[in-house]
């Protein structure tokens, strides 16, 4: 194997074998995922699990791109390793755009508010109408994707010319456009959370939403950027050089942001269970008075109260060996808390999982994988004229 | 991809800008620091003199005003049906908030390594201790029978009394309770060395005698250090989930009730945000005078201004989406009630503290976008107090809003606060500085040991080794 960590060069030859595989078991998965749909004639089950996929590999993007955001404008150090990982994620958002548009042809099937018949018998769906309405959710959707594929392109060519000349001024001016680039991208995907999955309850509503989406969206694309920081660290194909405190803080930011989900969750169902009601009981009941009470305990164990114990360990955080398994185990358990969102809705009785709900992730996936690997194989591996690299770089046993 | 990088290209690092102001080294930044205390009293400066007067002042105006409430009951407040809660908890919680600070900056900005903490966490600690005592005042005042404030805890008694656990006001016992504890035992064991330094440098005998006692026989051996450096690294572990808990307490006594405006579950982080908010403009307001008296200005820079600054507009921005969340979500609810809320809060007869708070909180501070705002410590000064006024109003737009017009028209009334109200406001105020005068004056204002690790001596030892 290369030794990459003098030129930080990508492991190109290891990115595309990895990335054909993520393409070939995604375009499997696809072509199952279609077949499925097709010999079981239900089409309705089949975008029910698509959505779940779709805001669940969301992430990869979006999650990748909130980080970026955050590194750009704290200029933390932490950063500066795992910025190109961020980047390429963030340079997939268009490709997520594309994914988005089966969601559109599955409108009647997910969402009640799509039917004039209901929404004319019902007298808040005929107020929300001007929000909840076809056109409008087609031109939101299509604005969320092209303003935060604009955002992520500018900082990105940013970048690109920052790696080539090395002049301060432009990581200035990527941090000017980080800080309203942020507040934009709270603003669009918490409005991106109420259209494609609060909605699909339509009477239902809790300001804190948007925020559950996003933080989620956090910790899944975090989990990511850990597994990709190994594979491709010392342990993995030493085309970065990592050191155990660069992995220390992951693991802390790992451990905050799950701790952070937690309390947004138990914030809303604080106030949601106190004030008792009956426009707002009725998501909780579903969750927790039927069988869906396992799943909701299952949520809960496996996004925060085990990983919080786990992460409680220095160790664990420092050696990326003990610590990618926690990020992989965050990665599902955040996949688990989306169908969680999305599936009670379909079902309020009881627990669902169709087969095509463990498919439609994995074809999404991989091919999201593959596009992910695209991008990473395009520059060097760290950003080579950024500020902060020799500080990042330096070894030292601190902290 | 053929460019190979050289290593040797990798730019060094940016000069991350200095944390303190040139040319100072560990003697001079003790002796600076520790002039205060260690002055002897016949050198006490005027203008420590005048400030504590007007601020003892206010003090005992406050012990009249509250011996006054006590004898005659809360009705000289102008509390009434519908709105029971008025003055009293929108300066709790102004008061709360304002002490959200202190912990952030000594634990969260320690956690996340953040060295330009050291020259304000000291004074930032001490304000949050203070605000918190002014806090406290209020609930207990509110009582009617302030007397009896130990029926909150829960004890085995022979009235066969329990609290509620299920309300919030019983979390907020435990919650600020909890939060002062700790808050007092971080800012006094990060304060031992510091005492122990004026102990040393002493001359009169009396203060080398009571420092001798603050300081616990802190000698500087290896080994205090490093049971010092774990116990204050684990106090901010422990502190930091407090940061977050205390406030959303707070907000709970408001959003588990039903009441438009109060129940929406965005408040936890909208108000931990907000505390956060409040409390650097606090900060700032006391910093940016505090800096230029004492000399300061090599330990308290326009980097640090800048810094709080930023603090400042992120946690806006919370606030900002907290509001905005709160608008849609009423009209997306379709719930007239909701609705009717939001429409009162924009033209009902609140309407000028409703927009005067969007004025203060949302559009002004936006000027510390600029770059030249952010380093002015005018300007800040400025915004600091425009920010503590919008973050008063918020509370009061928040309670007295929804309280003044609920579910029962015929019961709809105004509320207005009375000189009693105000007295109380402005006596918790005297408290407040009556305490950060005794602070600045016994105590040094900015933590010296730390301060010491920023000096280019220090870093020049550690690359020796």
């Amino acid at each position: 194997m290369q030794d990459h960590s003098t030129t930080f060069m990508p492991p190109d030859a290891d990115l595309e074998r990895i990335g054909r595989r993520g393409l070939i078991v995604g375009i499997a998965a696809a072509a199952v995922l279609v077949a499925g749909a097709f010999a079981t004639g239900n089409q309705q089950q089949f975008f029910r699990s698509y959505l779940t996929a779709f805001t669940y590999v969301l992430a990869g993007g979006m999650g990748c791109l909130g980080f970026w955001l955050v590194h750009l404008l704290s200029r933390g150090q932490w950063g500066v390793m795992i910025r190109r990982i961020l980047e390429a994620g963030a340079k997939t958002i268009p490709l997520l755009g594309i994914l988005f548009i089966p969601v559109l042809f599955g409108l009647h099937s997910l969402y009640e508010w799509s039917h004039k018949d209901v929404v004319a018998a019902d007298p808040i769906l005929r107020h929300k109408a001007a929000y909840l309405n076809e056109t409008g959710f087609l031109i939101r959707g299509l604005g969320y994707f092209v303003l935060l594929t604009g955002l992520a392109f500018v900082l990105t060519s940013l970048s690109r010319r920052e790696d080539e000349t090395g002049d301060p001024a432009v990581s200035h001016r990527m941090q000017a456009i980080a800080g309203p680039g942020l507040i934009a991208y709270f603003i669009l995907l918490s409005l991106a959370a109420v259209d494609w999955m609060m909605s699909l309850t339509p009477h239902w509503f809790s300001t804190i939403y948007g925020f559950l989406y996003v933080i989620s969206m956090g910790v899944t694309g975090l989990g990511f950027v850990i597994l990709m920081a190994r594979w491709l660290g010392p342990e993995g194909k030493k085309a970065v050089p990592f050191q155990d405190r660069h992995y220390h803080d992951y693991g802390k930011l790992l451990f905050a942001t799950a701790t952070i989900w937690a309390y947004f969750q138990a914030s809303q169902l604080i106030i949601i269970w106190s004030g008792n009601l009956p426009e707002e009981t009725p998501w909780y009941v579903t969750r927790l008075h039927t069988n869906w009470k396992w799943i909701t305990i299952a949520v809960v164990v496996l996004n925060w109260a085990l990983p919080f114990f786990l992460l409680l360990s220095r160790d664990r955080k420092r050696r990326v060996t003990r610590l990618a398994p926690i990020a992989a185990l965050l990665m599902v358990a955040h996949w688990l808390d989306i169908h969680w969102l999305i599936a009670p809705a379909f079902s309020p009785s009881g627990i669902t999982f169709h087969w095509l709900d463990f498919v439609a992730p994995v074809a999404l996936g991989g091919i999201w994988f593959w596009y992910f690997t695209l991008q990473l194989r395009k520059r060097p591996v760290v950003p080579v004229h950024g500020p902060y690299l020799k500080e990042a770089l330096e070894v030292s046993h601190a902290h | 991809m053929s460019t190979v990088f050289d290593e040797r290209a990798i730019p060094g690092v940016p000069p991350r800008p200095p944390i303190l102001g040139e040319g100072q080294t560990p003697t001079t930044l003790t002796n600076q620091i520790s002039e205060m205390p260690l002055s002897p009293p016949l050198k006490t400066p005027k203008w420590w003199l005048a400030g504590f007067s007007v601020a003892f002042g206010l003090l005992t105006m406050f012990l009249f005003i509250v011996t006054y409430l006590f004898m005659t009951g809360i009705g000289v407040w102008g509390n009434n049906v519908p709105v029971g809660w008025g003055w009293d908890i929108v300066c709790f919680v102004w008061w709360i908030g304002i002490g959200h600070a202190g912990t952030l900056i000594s634990a969260i900005l320690l956690l996340v390594r953040q060295q330009w903490r050291t020259s304000i966490n000291r004074f930032a600690e001490a304000m949050t201790l203070f605000a918190v005592s002014c806090a406290g005042m209020y609930p207990i005042l509110h009582l009617g029978r302030p007397w009896v404030f130990y029926w909150l805890m829960p004890y085995p008694n022979t009235l066969g009394m329990w609290p509620q656990f299920r309300s919030p006001l019983i979390w907020d016992v435990f919650a600020v309770s909890t939060y002062a504890t700790i808050s007092a035992v971080f800012w006094y064991v990060g304060l031992v060395p510091d005492l122990a330094t004026l102990r040393d440098k002493a001359k009169n005998k009396v203060a080398r005698v009571i420092y001798a006692m603050g300081a616990l026989g802190w000698r500087n051996s290896a080994r205090h250090w490093s049971n010092y450096e774990w116990a204050y690294l684990l106090l901010a572990g422990l502190s930091t989930p407090l940061v977050l808990s205390v406030h959303s307490v707070v907000s709970f006594d408001f959003s588990v009730g039903i009441i438009p405006g109060w129940h929406t579950t965005i408040f936890p982080p909208y108000f931990v945000a907000g505390a956060v908010f409040s409390g650097f403009a606090m900060v700032l307001t006391l910093a940016i005078p505090l800096r230029v008296v004492l000399k300061f200005e090599d330990f308290i820079t326009l980097r640090h201004l800048e810094n709080m600054a930023k603090v400042m507009l992120v946690t806006g921005w919370i606030v900002a989406y907290g509001y905005g969340a709160e608008i849609f979500m009423a009209w997306y609810s379709g719930n007239e009630y909701e609705m009717y809320m939001v429409n009162n809060r924009f033209h009902g007869p609140y309407a000028f503290q409703y927009w005067s708070l969007i004025l203060c909180n949302i559009i002004i501070p936006q000027a510390m976008w600029l770059r030249s705002v952010r380093r002015s410590p005018f300007w800040l000064f400025i915004i600091s107090i425009i920010v503590n006024v919008g973050m008063w109003l918020e509370r009061f737009v928040i309670i007295v809003i929804s309280l003044h017009r609920d579910f029962l028209p015929s019961s709809w009334d105004m509320y207005s606060g009375t000189k009693f109200d105000v007295g109380t406001f402005v006596g918790t105020i005297g408290l407040f500085l009556t305490l950060m005068f005794l602070f600045i004056r016994f105590v040094p204002v900015v933590n010296m040991f730390e301060m010491r690790t920023l000096t280019p001596q220090a870093t020049a030892k550690e690359k020796a080794e």
